[in-house]
């Protein structure tokens, strides 16, 4: 490898490091995060030549991180088994709370139903919403991350956000009837 | 339904989103990626692309791809031909049969071990492997998602692969086995197994697998070598599946395997 390719890789990595180990962790990578990105750039180097022309960098090694993070939790049997191995390792990170509460972007309250409802999806539907939102990916970067069509993330997504919705509007109405209960 | 409440929604997770305090990228990290590709085996290609990638801002081309894709074209002809290492026998061939697709030779004997098969690229999605070819898809549920999806530009042939702590490198091949040959005959270092009550071919021994093209003649270059290997039909495409695995755990596999709808 000459000096300059180096270099250049040197730099792709440096700046592609964060979103790849955000990507990692969100999609349950745990402590092992690091390591699963550290993977995926050796990877990513050796399967170059399998890259197509003109796709971006980015969504190419997001979705080797994915598979590299997937692979962490084969050993867990079952593929059911294996997403939740998964959602344990992202959860806490969705769960923590700021030192300083004044620094909270979302109410506690709507922070946990928002978790709590994310945790209800099915994997497919947690997978989608996690790139697509909690990520920040575009609707290519999601299809690409996930090896899924284009118009497969577009459903999933509208799906996802309509259960969603209808779990926390579940749990909100719940809590209205019991404050009524209480009430009366 | 009310286009405002998933705003909302959509918002909040996005604020969900921005709240996580990640894992940051510790400062060995590049290091270690540099040390690691710098012992890799120095690939042309990859050199000759990280030169472009300098040169154009953010897009990386690789030149090479488009004529790997011709020669791929033309090695994934019509069938597989796996030639069989049988006891020491000196004649090159001495008897054939074909199975969905699959010509099999008896051949000399080869290497006492075969590596494990190629893995694949990451180039397709199940589902969309399964809209590009015209025969039904299935993956192997004990298997689960495969890490690579590869369809040969004939649309004939859709490889997987998975990478498994349990197996190794696992690799199924399934093709459209519409294709007839007459004799079908026993031999040497291959067995009959079933799977889900249908026939099967379970080769043993470490074997040469060869592609043929459409007019029957080998392309010598795909040669190699395949080690334990079951091969079953399941309607008209044939599976093919590879790797380090016993008869027992193929066939647990093979009768694992669901219809891609």
């Amino acid at each position: 490898m000459r000096g300059g390719d180096r270099d250049a890789y040197a730099e792709l990595v440096n700046r592609h490091a964060p979103v790849a180990i955000r990507t990692a962790a969100l999609l349950g990578a745990g402590g092992e995060a690091e390591d699963v990105v550290q993977e995926a750039f050796v990877k990513a180097y050796a399967a170059l030549d399998r890259f197509l022309p003109g796709a971006p960098f980015r969504s190419w090694l997001l979705r080797i991180v994915a598979n590299e993070t997937h692979n962490l939790h084969r050993a867990s049997g079952r593929r059911m088994a294996r997403e939740r191995r998964a959602w344990e390792q992202s959860q806490p990170l969705l769960l923590a709370r700021p030192d300083d509460p004044a620094e909270a972007l979302l109410s506690l309250e709507r922070q946990s139903a928002l978790v709590r409802g994310v945790a209800r999806l099915s994997p497919e539907h947690r997978q989608v919403v996690t790139c697509r939102y909690l990520l920040d990916l575009d609707e290519a970067e999601t299809a690409a991350v996930l090896g899924w069509p284009r118009g497969t993330v577009k459903s999933r997504l509208r799906r996802a956000l309509i259960k969603l919705g209808d779990m926390l509007d579940t749990e909100a109405s719940r809590d209205r009837t019991s404050e009524v209960t209480q009430g009366g | 339904m009310a286009e405002g409440r998933y705003d909302d929604l959509v918002r909040d997770l996005a604020t969900l989103g921005r709240g996580i305090d990640p894992p940051v990228p510790s400062e060995g990290l590049t290091t270690a990626v540099m040390d690691r590709v710098a012992a890799l085996p120095t690939p042309d290609r990859p050199v000759n692309a990280w030169t472009r990638v300098l040169r154009r801002t953010g897009r990386w081309v690789v030149d090479s791809v488009e004529s790997r894709r011709r020669r791929v074209a033309l090695v994934f002809g019509a069938v597989l031909l796996a030639l069989l290492a049988a006891p020491p026998v000196r004649a090159a061939v001495v008897d054939w049969f074909g199975f969905g697709g699959v010509l099999v030779e008896q051949g000399p004997s080869g290497p006492g071990a075969a590596p494990p098969p190629p893995d694949v690229a990451q180039d397709w999605s199940v589902s969309e492997a399964a809209a590009a070819v015209d025969f039904t898809l299935s993956v192997p549920e004990d298997l689960g998602d495969p890490d690579g999806v590869e369809v040969s530009p004939d649309r004939r042939l859709v490889s997987m692969s998975w990478a498994t702590d349990e197996d190794g490198l696992v690799r199924l091949d399934q093709f459209d086995a519409r294709f007839d040959f007459s004799v079908l005959k026993r031999a040497p270092g291959v067995f009959y197994a079933a799977v889900g009550g249908t026939d099967a071919l379970w080769f043993e021994e470490p074997h040469e697998v060869v592609l043929l093209e459409p007019d029957g003649s080998r392309r010598t270059e795909s040669a190699r070598l395949a080690g334990h290997t079951l091969i079953w039909l399941d309607d008209v495409t044939t599976m093919r599946l590879e790797g380090d695995l016993s008869l027992e755990r193929a066939v647990e596999i093979a009768e694992s395997c669901v219809t891609v709808e």
